[in-house]
């Protein structure tokens, strides 16, 4: 057997420097595929002739592959003399694929919420705008927490997908250390390794913060 | 001189149910609906239907399922919207687009079949929720007028509790209690106690038959033919769109006339 | 070189690029029913040993894990080929996520079945094999379409690890002649042109399996 485990132990230090990088990538990355997927959503609801458009682009951004998606706007861009450091476009590119799956996190948690709420909303006479805000959301915010939830982690395990784009993340780290020393065992089993604990606190996390927010879903 | 004047708004109300378009009667109407026609795509629910409804009367609304008597009262509030004809409400008349739809709904209350609470507020704020916005009450008078409706449909001990820890005909009194607390002039009743279990549905016929004594107009859409006879001022039977018969509770059980209406009674009634 | 002659040069990854579909789906499926199965009947210890397998596979990131995996089994001493790497790792990582929703769908199913079917002298496996999973598979059939589609697209991060599928090839153009415009788009349109189909089929089936019919008030 040709595995060092001292060697391993050595380098979880230099591995663990990119994690302050996929942590931020991944925050900001989620934040972005929110508000964009809620904005493709609205847009899906708001014009009958704006639906089947904003569908389309919605499902062709769930067809192609994030590693492509990236590549995309990583070369194609500062063709067009649009320049920008790595780590934007790959917060953007992530955004940009989780989008399309997070506008269908709210299709659903809108949809969920029963036709007679505002129905009863109405008939009492609320305004669209009141029952809107006091009636409908919080019922959607609900029904969308849980999957939200899954999409961070989700997001979280895609940022090394960056690494290809020279991002300075874990899994950049590792490369890093195995093209210096020539052994990418090690590097690659101690990221992987990092991932897999990472991806578990966070997903604790967020269960946890879902459970102090009183989110869990209302059906019954 | 009471039983006079009983007797007067009962001639009265005879007459309009036979001419239900003459205007100018001494009792005021709650709801006029005129020639109202509805479809659904190709699929006409509403045919041609006319009936008014008197202040204090109460009316329950009867028929086969797909007879269109849940779309004709969901039109007296807009839920549905009708393409034809004219529905008068508490003297407005409702028109598509119409800005004073809010100002017209707080005056009617609407229970639903599935109750409708909202499950994210208490009981106690599911009433007062559009008493504060809609009625621009202060939180402490809202809480006062929701205590009282709920008192008043018995179970106010239960305010603080949410939908989902009350049983079904626990929730049904919540949306009485929540659509009385508006002060409407009229309530409409959508089937209250079809998605009942039977040993709740009394407990929900006896809160409205505590309304109708009350004197509040009520439109009742429903199966329950005791709460009918019992209740009603007038029954209409509704099949395929259109009125088919209407008349006193004790004439419509015991001499109905058109043979619709006895098939209808017979399956009913057995 | 020509927008045409470049599609060409992607699609000649496309051997590649089913392959590992293919073999991926080979690992996903059956591990995906034995390890819902498994969650949803096992107790105590070994729900325990296959809640841990299910979620190390479910909550690795995948590309790590193709790094991770193809880099270090050679130390190990085991040599795989990386067409086996990349459809394990791809189809076990996917595999792990439809056994949530092959536990889902057992657990959904209504218990009367299962008495039913013992009632009449079944063997509990036998209700599984002629009961429960006939009735079950209809709900996942959405799930695997879209595991389906994950593949294709997780293909894409083979190209990291040597395999020439189609987004190697095109990286491999990109080096020949400087056409970021056309040699990307062109690969996002042979990404677009396996999946979206898969995609429409995938939505229109779990709109039908779903409850959401249109709401007519009762009249």
């Amino acid at each position: 057997m040709n595995f060092d485990f001292a060697f391993a132990m050595r380098i979880v230090p230099l591995v663990l420097e990119g994690i302050g990088n996929t942590i931020l990538v991944a925050i900001l990355s989620f934040i972005g595929a929110t508000v964009l997927g809620f904005c493709w959503e609205i847009v899906r609801r708001s014009h009958w002739m704006l639906r089947p458009i904003a569908q389309f682009i919605i499902d062709a951004i769930r067809s192609t592959p994030a590693l492509v998606q990236i590549y995309f706007l990583f070369f194609v861009l500062p063709y067009y003399g649009i320049v920008l450091p790595a780590m934007f476009v790959g917060i953007f590119g992530l955004s940009f694929y989780y989008s399309g799956y997070i506008s269908e996190v709210f299709k659903a948690g809108i949809d969920a919420v029963p036709a007679g709420q505002g129905e009863a909303a109405e008939s009492l006479g609320l305004s669209w705008a009141d029952t809107v805000i006091l009636v409908i959301a919080p019922q959607m915010l609900r029904n969308i927490a849980a999957p939200l939830g899954a999409y961070s982690i989700g997001i979280l395990k895609s940022t090394p997908i960056l690494a290809v784009i020279a991002v300075p993340e874990m899994l950049g780290s590792a490369l890093d250390v195995a093209s210096e020393t020539y052994r990418y065992a090690e590097p690659m089993i101690v990221a992987g390794l990092l991932f897999l604990l990472l991806a578990l606190i966070a997903a604790a996390c967020v269960a946890a913060l879902e459970r102090r927010l009183g989110l869990v879903s209302q059906s019954h | 001189m009471v039983a006079m004047e009983e007797e007067m708004i009962v001639e009265l109300v005879k007459k309009s149910i036979s001419s239900p378009q003459l205007d100018g009667l001494k009792v005021p109407k709650a709801v006029q609906i005129a020639n109202v026609s509805k479809w659904f795509g190709s699929f006409q629910v509403l045919r041609n239907v006319s009936v008014d409804v008197a202040v204090g009367e109460r009316v329950v609304v009867c028929g086969p399922s797909g007879s269109g008597k849940s779309t004709l009262i969901r039109c007296i509030n807009q839920l549905e919207k009708h393409q034809q004809g004219r529905i008068v409400v508490n003297g407005a008349e409702l028109t598509p687009g119409m800005k004073g739809l809010a100002a017209v709904r707080r005056d009617v209350g609407m229970v639903f079949q599935q109750f409708n609470l909202f499950p994210h507020l208490t009981v106690l704020e599911n009433c007062t929720l559009a008493l504060v916005r809609a009625r621009k009450l202060k939180r402490g008078e809202a809480e006062q007028v929701a205590m009282q409706n709920l008192e008043r449909v018995r179970i106010v001990e239960q305010a603080g509790k949410y939908p989902r820890q009350l049983s079904g005909g626990q929730q049904q009194r919540v949306a009485i209690a929540r659509a009385l607390c508006m002060k409407p002039r009229i309530m409409l009743f959508d089937e209250p106690t079809s998605a009942l279990d039977p040993e709740m549905v009394k407990e929900v016929l006896d809160v409205m038959t505590g309304l109708a004594n009350e004197g509040m107009t009520m439109i009742c859409v429903t199966h329950e033919m005791g709460f009918a006879r019992e209740v009603a001022d007038r029954v209409v039977f509704m099949d395929g769109g259109e009125i088919i018969e209407q008349a006193t509770p004790s004439r419509f059980f015991s001499h109905p006339e058109h043979d619709r209406t006895k098939k209808f009674l017979s399956q009913i009634l057995h | 070189m020509s927008f045409l002659e470049i599609m060409l040069g992607i699609f000649e990854g496309f051997g590649i690029t089913a392959e590992v579909t293919f073999f991926g789906l080979l690992y996903a499926i059956p591990f995906a029913l034995l390890a819902g199965v498994l969650q949803h009947f096992a107790r105590g210890l070994g729900r325990w040993t296959v809640t841990a397998v299910i979620e190390f596979w479910r909550s690795s990131s995948v590309i790590v894990l193709l790094y991770a995996f193809y880099y270090s089994l050679p130390a190990f001493g085991v040599y795989l080929s990386a067409i086996t790497v990349g459809s394990m790792v791809l189809g076990l990582n996917g595999g792990a996520y439809a056994s949530q929703s092959v536990r889902a769908a057992l657990q959904a199913l209504d218990r009367g079945q299962c008495e039913a079917g013992l009632a009449l002298g079944l063997s509990r496996f036998s209700v599984l094999r002629l009961v429960e999973l006939p009735q079950a598979i209809r709900a996942m059939i959405p799930t695997f379409i879209n595991e389906a589609i994950q593949l294709i697209k997780g293909t894409a991060l083979v190209s990291l690890i040597t395999l020439t599928d189609m987004t190697f090839r095109a990286k491999e153009i990109a080096q020949l002649s400087y056409n970021p415009v056309e040699i990307y788009t062109g690969l996002l349109l042979s990404y677009l042109i396996l999946c979206y189909p898969v995609t429409i089929l995938g939505r229109y089936l779990s709109t039908s399996y779903s409850n959401t019919g249109v709401r007519i008030n009762e009249l």
